[in-house]
């Protein structure tokens, strides 16, 4: 085979296997876009978007009503020391 | 319903899931070893075979190794889109092969000569298969 037949068969083939490659890289996108459409729109997929959703809410309420409970752990603390001093100064002046 | 025949669609159903399963593996398992074994075979035998069968062809027996070495350079460097490229060339030269063998009227010579023509659909299945996973990274899935 001379080297004129190789490089245009070469060429030749190239050219085919580009052509073959780009009609399936082409329908494989297709496809690809089609079952992310369905997958978007399909009912668990929402259902899932909208529980993560939920999820993130109620983890943010959760970590406020945390910090609320700490603070009113703290007032309370310092309410019942000023409880305590309170009731020695009225036990002293009803001694008195 | 008598009892052969129901043997048969228990059968028919039986390969038929077998067929899928087949069919699934084919589309979605993992890649690499096939890629490895097609750069392998492009490295090693593509330019020994050509050379003993066709005869002196530059572009085959240079050109093809360093195109199997490429390959393999992508798939140990797991990048994806390396990989898609250098499965493309693969199935081109398989495909090369292909064509060139039947030009040359020796490839329904014998039936190990067939070979190229399944080098050329198992590269091309690879191809197809990193292609997908490609897009299906794409796609966030």
């Amino acid at each position: 085979m001379d080297n004129s037949t190789q490089i245009i068969l070469a060429v030749v083939t190239l050219l085919g296997s580009a052509g073959i490659w780009r009609y399936a890289e082409t329908r494989l996108k297709v496809k690809a876009e089609q079952k992310k459409e369905e997958q978007s729109a399909s009912d668990t997929i929402l259902y899932r978007d909208d529980l993560k959703k939920r999820v993130e809410e109620m983890d943010r309420a959760l970590k406020e009503a945390n910090q609320e409970l700490l603070e009113l752990t703290q007032k309370v603390a310092k309410l019942e020391t000023e409880n305590t001093f309170l009731r020695r100064e009225i036990d002293i002046l009803k001694s008195k | 319903m008598s009892p052969l025949l129901e043997k048969i669609k228990t059968l028919a159903a039986e390969l038929s899931v077998r067929y899928e399963s087949l069919r699934k593996i084919w589309q979605y398992s993992d890649s690499q070893p096939t890629e490895i074994t097609l750069a392998a075979a492009l490295v090693l035998l593509y330019p020994i075979a050509t050379y003993l069968e066709l005869g002196y062809s530059p572009i085959m027996q240079i050109l093809a190794p360093i195109a199997g070495l490429y390959q393999l350079y992508c798939v140990s460097g797991k990048c994806l889109s390396c990989r898609v490229r250098a499965s493309f060339i693969t199935f081109s030269f398989y495909l090369l092969a292909a064509v060139m063998y039947l030009y040359c009227g020796k490839l329904f010579q014998g039936a190990s000569y067939w070979g190229w023509v399944l080098f050329s659909i198992s590269s091309f299945g690879s191809l197809k298969r990193i292609k997908k996973e490609e897009l299906h990274r794409s796609n966030g899935q």
